[in-house]
């Protein structure tokens, strides 16, 4: 049984909906704190009153794909206000099915910048150790499982999704040593918002078990955040009832 | 950058709690490991224009030689 204490903060980015939400509310039932970081404050709110400890939910309004660099400090800044973190969620991200022939460079760099570059410098603000609780601490990006198998459509989405997953395997072996581990969860399709109807129909007959809800990848993001995955590092963790 | 600005920014680069000053044994910081000391390179290259080599880092003993290496 997973339990966390309300003095072991965790850092959810995307957390007004979606994956984000998801994995937002199911740390805060098992007890955590959480610094629930989105773009819309009032979907924020909205999330927060479906918790079942809404005064251990604290809210911060960012645009994460706005002064990357910045990120590092951002997240030491946090630190200040709340105090050091246990765990880091990257869940915010874009989806977008396009083929090739309609890629624009400037919509790329756009799409790289929430769903590479942000978690890449929030993931280097919490990693510093002065921003988190040591040994135990742990970060989990979604990727996704286009990162790895993708299909057509997908060159932005599966490019940003695959340098993630190989960026947090070497951040991951860079922290091992100091016992702070880094995965990635990789879903495949979700029943969220971010599902358009293009990818829906890209899905239709391919997943036996249905299409996923984000609660099924909010427990594992859960689980690999907990001390219940204390030796699992540089992992990624495909979910899609089998789909690939 | 002055020598107080450089402590501040070698306490970012090692990203250690501890409070440097110019006699800080590197050997003596948890920190200072194989990492630590390319992230010094490339500290020193961005910021100073200096080029150091690991074999630099043999010879350096304390903070204080890495500033004198960025000419503070």
């Amino acid at each position: 049984m997973i339990q966390f204490t309300k003095e072991q903060r965790f850092i959810v980015t995307g957390a007004s909906s979606g994956i984000g939400e998801a994995v937002a509310l199911r740390l805060n039932e098992l007890g955590a704190s959480v610094i629930a970081i989105a773009r819309n404050e009032e979907r924020l709110l909205g999330m927060k009153t479906k918790s079942k400890h809404p005064e251990n939910i604290y809210i911060e309004i960012k645009d994460l794909a706005e002064n990357i660099e910045q990120l590092p400090s951002y997240v030491k800044e946090l630190k200040d206000k709340y105090g050091k973190f246990q765990g880091l969620a990257n869940c915010a991200g874009v989806g977008r099915i396009l083929p090739l022939k309609s890629i624009d460079f400037t919509e790329m760099q756009k799409l790289f910048n929430i769903n590479y570059f942000s978690p890449v410098f929030m993931t280097k603000g919490f990693t510093d150790k002065r921003n988190n609780n040591g040994k135990g601490s742990s970060v989990v990006c979604i990727a996704s499982s286009g990162g790895v198998h993708c299909d057509p459509g997908m060159t932005e989405y599966a490019g940003s999704k695959g340098a993630l997953i190989a960026t947090m395997q070497a951040i991951a072996r860079e922290l091992a040593p100091s016992y702070i581990r880094v995965n990635c969860v990789s879903p495949s399709l979700i029943s969220t918002n971010m599902a358009d109807e293009i990818s829906r129909s890209f899905a239709e007959g391919k997943y036996p078990m249905g299409i996923g809800k984000p609660q099924y990848v909010a427990n594992t993001v859960v689980f690999l955040l907990s001390k219940q995955a204390e030796w699992i590092t540089a992992q990624n963790y495909i979910i899609d009832c089998g789909a690939i | 950058m002055n020598k107080e600005e450089f402590l501040t920014n070698m306490q970012d680069v090692l990203q250690t709690e501890e409070d440097l000053n110019y006699e800080t044994v590197l050997e003596d910081l948890d920190e200072w490991d194989s990492l630590s000391v390319m992230a010094t390179m490339a500290f020193l290259e961005k910021n100073f224009n200096i080029k150091t080599t690991m074999k630099d880092y043999k010879e350096m003993k304390t903070i204080g030689d890495i500033a004198k290496k960025a000419g503070l």
